[in-house]
């Protein structure tokens, strides 16, 4: 009786023993591409045995979640903690658990692409680099610290069953002159970003800028609409969507087409004279957790397989090259060209959150928008 | 003479001070370090953190501050204005008069409770918003629609019609147990129905109307949901959005700012208590659950009848049916508004999509989890603090009438936040930071001032003799709460219990800092898919969410556990 139990829980055992090795296998062949270094494969063990990575990111789940199952499905052994914050709460969340040294993010990935430059800056990153670093243009790595993964411009959506498509400004310009052309038709039915209350709002109007001043000529035709702002792009897409609004100004194209894919009764404009393209920086912690799964997260993401989910299924644009698909940065460059304007991961970044210069941008265009 | 015993200084009121004392830490923890916060240069936790009085001057120099404010004091006074006498009238119709169905009434009255402000606001845009259905469908017959849903009268309006429960619950408490005999005095006198209710009912139960006109006040304060969805694209601030505001608009957020703020509508509000305590100071003399009761009898309003249901019936349409039918309609189509014909849209697609939501199923665990357990502690905890201060006039039990209210001074969200820093940075509570524990402190304190009300209502009006045979039998302070004051506030306190789950399952604001991975929250839940503008999923868990209240309830109900005692 003794022994043939003994037997059993030998087998048993063995069996588990068997299933583990069998489900680990197939783990390494599915989601290591071959050209990292041999050395890859003890850090993927050490995230195995880590066993577990979290995510701080401020990605909605719509669109993001293609690229998390791919993941878990490539690593089924790294259990995947998704937390979806506002940028400016992750911000709060990660400082302060930082700084109380009880951070529970492994991976920080917003797409306020000036908070996450300024935890890069202070010291709050560690220096990794990636083996995928070298398929991602120059300007959407900072010193091994923090990279871009995705390549999103930003757009005009307005409401096809109430504006016919030729009807609809496909340029900064004249979006203006449209605007001041029929203010009086479109009272109370135009949406544009919020700068005072949305950080992502303040750093697309702080783009448009750098292209010149046709920003004010904006602001004054959304001024004469009597034009409402939002915090969200969300809130922007639902507007449009209802009819309440006709047309909303600078949201985050990526959402917009995810939503088009949706509801066809939205459409999306990416304008062709600049289009402001942003990217949602990723960075591993200093004081993470749980590295090694954090790096293997963050390989992930950029290599060509994650990418590869961010341009078909998650709409949020491949920033590689060498991705093909709907939504890539090598079809926006095909198709606008020099138009295409990506924002830089570096040290200018730091200027958007001047006080200094936030003021008196808001007191411009407070005035502009309200008539004044 | 029981007042004169009690305040005998002696080793039997230990309990009394320990209780209170743990209370008064619990209270004071997240006020204060608010307060500290306020004059500070950077985070406290900051390495560049100084002493700083530049948060002050700033919001102080903010114009947009003083327009926020003005705003707040404008809703506010205007709940005060219309849920006072609309509560106080309603509550006289359901628990005096002969009202058709008033037993259905008494629980029906009380629904607008259950909704969470956000599904209201949202509610509202797509039934009454400018391409909303009941709009679109007016116009369609009509011409142009008369009404504004996001001007300011709008959003006075709907605040002030939602929060009329908060004030009838009070004065319909206080309603029961005020003996008919004096209005039967008062008829037989000559007085007619009109006449007795404002010269003999009015005032004895002034002081809970006092009560509730304040706590109303307060929560005109703490809005964030309505005015956030309403006024915020139309760059109406109310002094929680302003707070909301300021987390962005320097770019990096700003807490001292934040704190500042919360410490203005301190300063407001708080003389509003002293003006509270002198109203109910009077309240001793109302002490009405006698060693002898006598059972109300219902004033005839004789053609009134019919006109006073229809008028409750016509409320209850436009603050529960019209947004909850805007959002259970948004919840089954995929788009809507102008031009879509609703029959094309139809999908059950959003609910499908809760399922592939990480966090979301958790969510509504962890809600229904801290909505009845958690409720339940709190109530509890609760029932403690009542028991502890309960007919003890000591200088300390008074100071503690004040502290209760200070988290509710705290707009939810900067209570959320103080909370989070405080499971963070002192070390015992650190690993209890990504747990429901943490809700469950924060959302026991801001309701704590709403809570103790219920509960205190239950037991502060039971006659002091009932207390005084027991201990003139010999039983100590302990005894008698346990076996006198307890037994006989046993209703009360299951009715406390019940409204404290939808006040738990509705919360929205205090969560946002505090939901982590396993401690997510619907309400705080709702505000972030809200922000991020997932409203698919949105209005999908806002009809759930109100689905697990009127569950929460209907139970409760069968369980013969009264919502209104």
């Amino acid at each position: 009786m003794l022994k043939k139990n003994t037997e059993e829980t030998m087998i048993k055992s063995l069996a588990a023993g068997l299933v583990l090795a069998l489900m680990a296998l197939p783990a390494h062949a599915v989601g290591v591409p071959e050209n990292y270094p041999p050395s890859y494969k003890a850090m993927l063990a050490a995230a195995e045995k880590e066993g577990k990575v979290v995510i701080y990111s401020n990605t909605e789940q719509f669109a993001v979640n293609p690229v998390l199952d791919a993941f878990q499905a490539a690593f089924p052994n790294i259990k995947l903690d998704y937390v979806e914050i506002k940028s400016s709460e992750l911000y709060n969340r990660f400082v302060s658990e930082a700084s109380a040294g009880a951070l529970q993010g492994d991976v920080i990935w917003s797409s306020s692409m000036d908070l996450q430059f300024k935890l890069l800056d202070e010291g709050f990153a560690q220096a990794y680099a990636s083996p995928e670093k070298a398929a991602l243009p120059a300007w959407a790595v900072y010193k091994d610290l923090g990279y871009g993964t995705t390549f999103e411009p930003a757009a005009f959506i307005y409401n096809k069953r109430v504006l016919q498509e030729a009807a609809v400004p496909k340029s900064h310009a004249a979006l203006a002159k449209y605007l001041s052309d029929n203010a009086a038709s479109l009272q109370g039915k135009v949406g544009t970003y919020d700068p005072q209350k949305s950080g992502l709002g303040y750093f697309l109007y702080s783009q448009d800028l750098r292209n010149g001043t046709v920003l004010w000529d904006i602001a004054k035709g959304l001024g004469q609409t009597k034009a409402r702002q939002y915090s969200a792009t969300g809130n922007m897409l639902e507007k449009v969507a209802s009819g309440e609004h006709l047309l909303a100004y600078n949201v985050v194209g990526s959402y917009a087409l995810l939503k088009a894919k949706s509801d066809p009764s939205m459409g999306v404009v990416i304008p062709n004279d600049y289009a402001v393209v942003m990217t949602r920086i990723a960075f591993v912690p200093k004081d993470a957790k749980r590295p090694n799964a954090a790096k293997v997260f963050l390989d992930f993401v950029l290599s060509k397989a994650g990418q590869e989910v961010i341009a078909n299924k998650a709409s949020l644009f491949s920033i590689r090259q060498d991705v093909e698909g709907e939504a890539t940065a090598a079809k926006l460059t095909r198709e606008l060209g020099s138009a295409i304007k990506p924002v830089a991961i570096n040290a200018e970044l730091l200027d958007l959150l001047e006080p200094t210069k936030r003021l008196p941008f808001f007191k411009k265009w407070q005035g502009l928008i309200e008539g004044k | 003479m029981a007042t004169a015993l009690a305040a005998v200084p002696g080793g039997r009121d230990l309990w009394r001070v320990a209780i209170i004392a743990t209370g008064a830490a619990a209270i004071l923890a997240p006020v204060a370090l608010v307060v500290y916060q306020s004059f500070l240069s950077a985070p406290f936790f900051s390495a560049r953190a100084r002493f700083s009085l530049d948060g002050y001057a700033f919001v102080l120099a903010d114009e947009d501050f003083w327009v926020a404010g003005l705003n707040s004091v404008i809703l506010a006074a205007s709940m005060v204005a219309i849920a006072v006498p609309v509560g106080a009238a309603l509550a006289y119709l359901v628990v005096r008069t002969d009202l058709p169905a008033r037993r259905a009434l008494e629980t029906l009255v009380l629904v607008p409770l259950f909704v969470s402000p956000m599904v209201l606001a949202f509610g509202y845009v797509v039934s009454l918003g400018p391409v909303g259905f009941l709009t679109t469908a007016y116009e369609s017959v009509l011409g142009a629609a008369p009404w504004n849903i996001y001007s300011m009268l709008a959003t006075a309006l709907i605040v002030a019609l939602t929060h009329v429960p908060h004030v009838y619950l009070y004065v319909a408490a206080a309603l029961r147990l005020v003996p008919s005999d004096s209005e039967e005095a008062a008829r037989v006198a000559g007085a007619g129905p009109g006449r007795t209710a404002l010269t003999v009912t009015l005032p004895m139960v002034l002081p809970s109307i006092g009560v509730g006109a304040v706590l109303v006040f307060f929560l005109g304060f703490e809005l964030f949901g309505l005015p956030y969805v309403l006024g915020d694209p139309e760059g109406r601030l109310v002094l929680s959005t302003y707070l909301y505001k300021l987390t962005t608009r320097l770019g990096t957020p700003s807490y001292q700012l934040m704190a500042v703020v919360v410490v203005a509508i301190m300063v407001v509000t708080l003389p509003l208590v002293t003006l509270q305590r002198l109203v109910t100071a009077q309240a001793r003399r109302y002490a009405t659950v006698r060693g002898k009761a006598v059972r109300a009898r219902l004033v005839p309003l004789g053609r009134w009848r019919w006109l006073a249901f229809a008028a409750i019936m016509l409320w209850l349409v436009a603050v529960v049916i019209v947004p909850l039918a805007g959002i259970t309609l948004r919840s089954v189509v995929s788009s809507w508004g102008l031009g879509v014909n609703l029959a094309d849209v139809l999908t059950l697609r959003n609910y499908a999509a809760i399922d592939s939501m990480r966090g979301v199923g958790r969510s509504i665990v962890n809600t229904a989890l801290i909505a009845t357990f958690g409720a339940a502690l709190s109530v509890a905890a609760y029932a403690a603090f009542t028991l502890a201060t309960h007919r003890w006039p000591g200088w300390f039990s008074r100071v503690f009438d004040y502290l209760v209210l200070l988290p509710r001074a705290m707009p939810g969200i900067v209570a959320g936040l103080a909370i989070f820093w405080l499971f963070l940075f002192v070390a015992p509570l650190k690993p209890l930071l990504n747990t429901l524990a943490s809700i469950w402190l924060a959302y026991t304190l801001v309701w704590m001032p709403f809570g103790l009300r219920l509960v205190s209502n239950a037991v502060g009006q039971i006659g002091e003799e009932l207390e005084d045979a027991a201990r003139v039998a010999g039983a100590g302070p302990g005894r008698v709460a346990r076996d006198v004051v307890l037994p006989l506030a046993r209703h009360g306190l299951l009715a406390s219990w019940l409204l404290t789950f939808l006040l738990f399952a509705r919360e929205y604001s205090t969560g946002i800092y505090l939901i982590g991975p396993g401690s997510e929250v619907m309400g705080a839940m709702l505000v972030s898919l809200w922000s991020a503008g997932n409203i698919d999923v949105v209005s999908a868990l806002s009809v759930i969410n109100t689905v697990m209240i009127a569950l929460g309830i209907a139970i409760a109900l069968r369980l013969g556990i009264a919502l209104d005692e």
